[in-house]
């Protein structure tokens, strides 16, 4: 199946000019599963956020489905 | 009017002579008599600055030491003070804001602002740690400090003008070279939510501040500023500032703030649930889940910063003829979501008009939502309206001046509430508006708002960077969510007393321990930072339970209790009375209260 996956925050320099990839990946994959598809390992990026899926907060090990649209952001502080 | 020139030099010396005098401070304080126009300069309570720093802390100290209980907020004896901190007009970065305090007319509590703009570095240049106006005039008036002299000026021809017109006349008259303070018609109409503006863009927001500022019959203040601070080792302090400012400052941690400054938490905080819209009923509003940085670039002029910033966070926007830096966040969801207006446009418009007319941008949001939900409902019609833009920003307008139903939401929705109905959706603690984050995405976030020292805030314990952002506890749950505040309270509460802004990125106990001990010529300690920071959350509450502030004051809208929220991911969240009481027996516990939310003796008698 295929989903999106976009970067927000201080992400957006990840993938190096776009702000969004298309990734193949497996049925009953996670969040995590799609980021890494991406190139993206969160546990290595300090300052890494949070997941949401179709614009909806969701924990980095829930399931996507085809044609998603999961956006990672980073922390941000303040207000 | 005559003006009146400080006639003694001051010779710097330490209020007790057995005291240290720390660098970096200037070791001067402005006392400015507006009844007598006079002006005096005392010096510095060391042994104030040692327990809180400076700004946030050491004002609230000076509050606590110079204020009665139980005075008018809008009388003669509510002292308007503005104090900077040791950091200020030095080389740290992000570290040129100022702290505005009074007691406050909307809570009656203490409250403490942090402004930015250029005000903050040029008293701090001007010789001064704090300038402290007390009593009040009784004609319109503006005080010009400029170093060692303090004039007096009359201001009727200014009295009535909005705020930028003041500051524009003003600005014209002296010279880009002063920094401005000055109040719209909202403050001189003693408004409840009306604000200090401070070069014409930044706002010292609230808690009525600017309607002390009004009682004083003070239109304007003039700063201008000609001397240094006194750092040692300037060159090797220099070439340190410089490296963190690289590494810890401007960095990849803190380059959205650049990029798209506090707009970029519009999405974040819709995706993770906690964007309130409708007055507080829903979140996520699915109209705002394009709103991100990329259709806010499309109206931007420029950035801004304030002074000594390394950031820019301020985004300067145009629609129309409105010019304006902002909308930050809280602005765009106050006047956007809650009032079910998805318009950029607006929020530009908006930003423009209370800031013209001198309001806290936040609580006329929400006081408008509020009787927008009140019209929805049929209790009462103010003549707003879910949607109609024309209707709010004329509404804004007649807020300021008093007129028609304006006069009725002029001091913001408990006072509006209270008269009219619907107290269980008037969204305010102790007479504050609750800031744009919803509780019921973020649970521990009602009790912050609860338990700040000046009502409902969200620069005290910014608990969404835990349960939503971070992800690093759960937000629907009460189980030790007590540390969680007061760990983020105790933060704040040491870097607001630094003098550094919010946005500085991660600034650590560490750093600030470091940064202080480079230009104070003092050794402080990171164990020092954790005490000062819980000294500070200790020193506001204590000012607050002189006032008779208790736990039955430290509470929310039922709306909280009552109401699931609608949408988003916190979609059938609400809070349980038990969950809530909780948090704050955990709270209380932690800062060694009594189980009424009061300090014991031992524990004032260490402040």
């Amino acid at each position: 199946m295929k989903v999106t996956v976009a970067l927000r925050g201080t992400l957006k320099k990840l993938f190096d000019g776009p702000l969004e990839k298309v990734v193949e990946i497996p049925e009953g994959s996670t969040c995590n599963d799609a980021l890494l598809a991406a190139g993206i390992d969160y546990k290595e990026l300090k300052n890494f956020g949070f997941v949401s899926v179709n614009n909806l907060r969701v924990m980095i090990d829930s399931e996507v489905k085809d044609g998603d649209y999961i956006k990672a952001f980073s922390r941000v502080m303040g207000g | 009017m005559k003006a009146k020139i400080l006639e003694e030099k001051y010779t710097a010396q330490a209020a007790d002579p057995n005291q240290t005098i720390m660098s970096a401070y200037q070791n001067r304080v402005l006392r400015i008599y507006l009844d007598k126009q006079e002006a005096v300069v005392e010096p510095l309570r060391m042994d104030f600055a040692e327990k809180y720093v400076g700004s946030k802390g050491l004002v609230i100290r000076y509050m606590y030491e110079d204020m009665k209980p139980g005075i008018d907020p809008l009388g003669p004896d509510n002292n308007l003070y503005f104090t900077t901190g040791p950091m200020s007009g030095t080389p740290i970065p992000c570290s040129g804001k100022l702290s505005v305090a009074a007691k406050s007319p909307a809570t009656g509590t203490m409250n403490d602002c942090s402004v930015g703009g250029h005000c903050g570095i040029r008293l701090k240049f001007a010789g001064y740690d704090m300038a402290v106006f007390h009593g009040q005039m009784d004609k319109p008036t503006y005080v010009v400090i400029e170093d060692d002299e303090i004039t007096f000026h009359d201001a009727s021809h200014l009295w009535g003008l909005t705020s930028h017109e003041a500051e524009r006349e003003l600005i014209k008259e002296y010279g880009t070279e002063y920094s401005c303070l000055s109040i719209g018609p909202a403050g001189e109409n003693l408004n409840y939510i009306s604000c200090i503006n401070c070069d014409y863009y930044r706002q010292a927001g609230r808690g009525g501040i600017g309607a002390v500022m009004g009682s004083k019959k003070l239109k304007a203040i003039l700063i201008k500023g000609t001397q240094g601070v006194k750092v040692p080792n300037i060159k090797e302090v220099t070439d340190r500032i410089v490296e963190i400012t690289r590494t810890v400052c401007v960095c990849e941690d803190t380059d959205y703030v650049f990029d798209e400054g506090t707009y970029a938490f519009l999405e974040a905080c819709n995706d993770g649930g906690i964007l309130p819209a409708h007055n507080f009923s829903a979140a996520t509003d699915i109209k705002w889940d394009t709103y991100n940085g990329a259709v806010m670039k499309k109206y931007r002029l420029g950035k801004r910063g304030c002074g000594s910033c390394a950031l820019g966070c301020g985004n300067f926007m145009q629609v129309g003829d409105a010019i304006v830096e902002g909308p930050e966040y809280e602005t765009t969801a106050a006047s956007g979501p809650q009032c079910d207006i998805a318009s950029i446009e607006h929020n530009v418009r908006f930003n423009m008009v209370v800031d013209d007319m001198g309001m806290d941008s936040i609580s006329t949001g929400m006081t408008i939502a509020w009787a927008m939900e009140m019209a929805e409902k049929g209790i009462h019609d103010f003549g707003v309206h879910f949607g109609n833009e024309e209707e709010m920003i004329q509404m804004v307008k007649d807020m300021a001046y008093r007129r028609g139903a304006g006069a009725e939401l002029a001091d913001g929705v408990k006072v509006a509430s209270e008269k009219w109905g619907g107290t269980d959706f008037a969204m305010h603690s102790k007479g504050l508006e609750f800031p744009q984050y919803e509780p019921r995405g973020s649970f521990a976030m009602a009790n912050s708002y609860a338990v700040s020292d000046r009502g409902a805030c969200h620069m005290r314990s910014y608990t969404p960077n835990e349960e939503v952002f971070a992800a690093s506890v759960p937000p629907y749950t009460y189980e030790d969510k007590g540390i969680v505040l007061y760990n983020l309270g105790e933060s704040n509460a040491i870097k607001f007393s630094c003098c550094l802004c919010d946005l500085f990125g991660t600034v650590d106990y560490p750093l600030m321990a470091e940064l202080l001990t480079m230009i104070t010529g003092r050794e402080w300690t990171v164990e020092e930072m954790a005490e000062v920071g819980r000294r500070v959350l200790n020193i506001g509450r204590a000012f607050n339970q002189r006032e008779g502030f208790t736990r039955e004051h430290d509470i929310v809208p039922q709306r909280m209790f009552k109401d699931k929220l609608k949408g988003g991911p916190a979609d059938g969240q609400v809070l349980t009375e038990e969950g809530f009481q909780d948090i704050l027996d955990q709270y209380y516990e932690i800062m060694g209260w009594d189980e009424n939310g009061c300090l014991p003796q031992e524990l004032l008698d260490t402040l």
